[in-house]
């Protein structure tokens, strides 16, 4: 580690950099909601809570919300404008596989036609991000996201005391100068969290059984496997693993017209392939009316299909659809499963 | 040139007229509704009668011999129908009554008048309307809620498909934020419940108790398994679980 990029504030400072952003920004942070972690809207640095493991819901919905006008229309005057709601916010505790997640989104609403209500929000917005330790369904060792090195304005290091600090913008020095007394870090606190960052690596309960770049490859030939009507026969369907994903992006865009039938709003609203009518078209024909071909297809856009366009896994590794899921469908066992399938072909 | 305006009746059947009172409380909607449309028949808001109308929004199940004959004649007079709520869409609570023998039933609530009384006499097991005619689109939901009902008057007056839900209330409980409630020890009908109600009642703490049906396709067998993972005997679920689901076992 090269410990000119590194500073270091107390736990002090921390608490003068949230109350300082609180002033200045819509803050959203961690907080714990029925014994669980997850993003909130936060007001004091008191409900603040830094945590070790992903929150419940991605942070995602901060720059893609779940439903946000895009146009408002007037059927009568056929007139419409585009509506772009965005505001200065700054995010509060996003781990490593959450900022890479983050960077994927960024290129996927910069692609083709850039998406302008994404990226407004995306520019106006401030990513704090701190240091994680892996539970039974991580996995972003296995997917190259364990660290971080862009995405983020400031990264925290919790240390015994006090916190190392990284920024990865200039915005990220200017409010770090200007809300803490930041100083350089010494040697030790950089050895401090390099030894953190051994235990972290050694403490993954589950890993992938074969090297990220191989994993495409191995999804291209599972087509046919016997895993998708397996579990294709105890899925819901219910789209969970979709809406807690921190890469899922797809959404449907629907007109809302009022009561008078003159004005109206399009909207668009998170949807997710996981659920029966995500694929159906016109005159009710579904691509994909079974469960099984559905799920065949949500691993795949993960692991193979976006590999292709973007160059990246789009699975970041932070177990949470195998967290959410009621019936223990387990993103990283399956894939495990089609490894050896693979291996023994 | 100045269309007619369309003709609009609501019909209640065995229900508590609830979804009506859903539709009354549109109140900042209702003034443009009713320059958009002539209300005909509504026996919560007007003594008004006529078997002159376009379409009929119907509310609660069917009951008794007599609505049979009064449902069906409201299919010959309407172009469209509309189920109103859960205990026309599903039958809804009404249907808990089919778990008994009906001559208990009558006797339960009425007592001796079981034996004099007309239309007490006329029970026959609940039912949702379209176990009787053609049901064109579903309101769901009990109560049903008001955005939805907005967005069926919407589009019918459109001339567009309306959007019913079909997706499982599990998509509308992560979009909350919701923790799950199997989670928090409880258990739900979610996975397999048709959304469109923004999961207010886990929203607020409660479970989810299955009243807008099930989606298209439930996969039951799974949520059986779940059921018994989480501890629930096959009693108690059916117990738990009969509240709205008695008269669909599965689709609708």
């Amino acid at each position: 580690m090269d410990n000119k990029k590194y500073a270091f504030i107390t736990e002090k400072d921390f608490k003068g950099l949230v109350t300082g952003l609180i002033k200045e920004y819509k803050v959203f942070g961690t907080i714990k909601k029925d014994g669980f972690p997850a993003f909130a809207g936060i007001t004091s640095f008191d409900e603040l809570e830094l945590f070790q493991s992903p929150t419940h819901l991605s942070a995602k919905e901060f720059l893609f919300p779940q439903r946000e006008t895009l146009l408002k229309f007037n059927i009568q005057n056929k007139t419409h404008e585009p509506v772009i709601e965005s505001g200065e916010q700054v995010i509060i505790g996003m781990h490593s596989c959450d900022i890479h997640a983050l960077t994927l989104m960024d290129r996927v609403f910069a692609a083709g036609t850039p998406d302008p209500n994404y990226l407004s929000r995306r520019a106006k917005t401030i990513i704090i991000g701190t240091e994680c330790f892996p539970d039974k369904f991580c996995f972003c060792k296995s997917v190259g996201t364990m660290t971080v090195e862009e995405g983020f304005d400031i990264f925290l290091h919790k240390l015994k005391k006090g916190f190392l600090v990284r920024t990865g913008s200039v915005k990220g020095e200017e409010i770090l100068s200007r809300l803490t007394k930041s100083r350089p870090a010494a040697f030790k606190e950089i050895k401090e969290v390099e030894a953190l960052q051994k235990v972290k690596e050694g403490s993954f309960i589950t890993t992938l059984d074969a090297p990220a770049e191989e994993l495409p490859g191995i999804y291209e030939k599972s087509d046919n496997s016997p895993v998708w009507d397996r579990i294709g026969a105890i899925c819901y369907g219910c789209g969970s693993c979709n809406h807690v994903c921190p890469t899922c992006y797809c959404f449907d865009i629907k007109d809302e017209v009022k009561a008078n039938l003159k004005e109206g709003e399009r909207v668009r609203v998170w949807d997710g392939c996981m659920v029966e009518d995500f694929a159906k078209v016109a005159g009710d024909h579904n691509f994909r009316g079974l469960r099984a071909n559905r799920l065949k297809h949500r691993f795949n856009r993960k692991f193979r299909y976006l590999t292709g366009k973007f160059d990246a896994l789009f699975c970041v590794g932070c177990g949470r659809c195998s967290r959410t899921c009621l019936v223990n469908i387990n993103i990283a066992e399956i894939t495990n499963e089609l490894i050896r399938e693979h291996n023994k072909k | 040139m100045e269309m007619e305006k369309p003709k609009v009746a609501f019909f209640s059947f065995t229900c508590c007229e609830g979804c009506q009172l859903m539709v009354l409380s549109c109140e900042d909607e209702l003034p443009d509704i009713l320059k958009l449309v002539n209300i005909v028949n509504f026996r919560e808001a007007m003594t008004e009668k006529s078997d002159d109308y376009d379409i009929a929004f119907v509310e609660g199940s069917i009951s008794r011999k007599e609505e049979i004959k009064k449902i069906k004649k409201i299919r010959n007079n309407a172009k469209i129908v509309v189920a109103l709520g859960a205990c026309s869409s599903t039958g809804g609570l009404n249907c808990l009554k089919n778990r008994f023998p009906m001559e208990d039933v009558k006797m339960s609530v009425y007592g001796k008048e079981a034996e004099t009384n007309y239309n007490v006499n006329d029970t026959i097991p609940a039912r949702p309307i379209d176990s009787i005619i053609h049901v064109d689109y579903y309101i769901h939901g009990c109560p049903i809620p008001k955005k939805e009902f907005l967005n069926v008057f919407t589009s019918l007056l459109l001339g567009k498909r309306p959007d019913i839900p079909n997706q499982p209330v599990c998509v509308e409980c992560k979009m909350a934020g919701n923790i799950c409630v199997f989670e928090k020890g409880m258990s739900c009908l979610g996975p397999v419940t048709r959304a469109g109600c923004d999961a207010i009642c886990v929203s607020y703490g409660a479970m989810c108790w299955g009243c807008r049906g099930y989606v298209d396709n439930p996969n039951t067998q799974s949520h059986g398994e779940t059921l018994k993972k989480y501890g629930l005997t096959v009693e108690s679920v059916i117990r738990k679980f009969s509240l709205y689901g008695k008269c669909k076992p599965e689709g609708k």
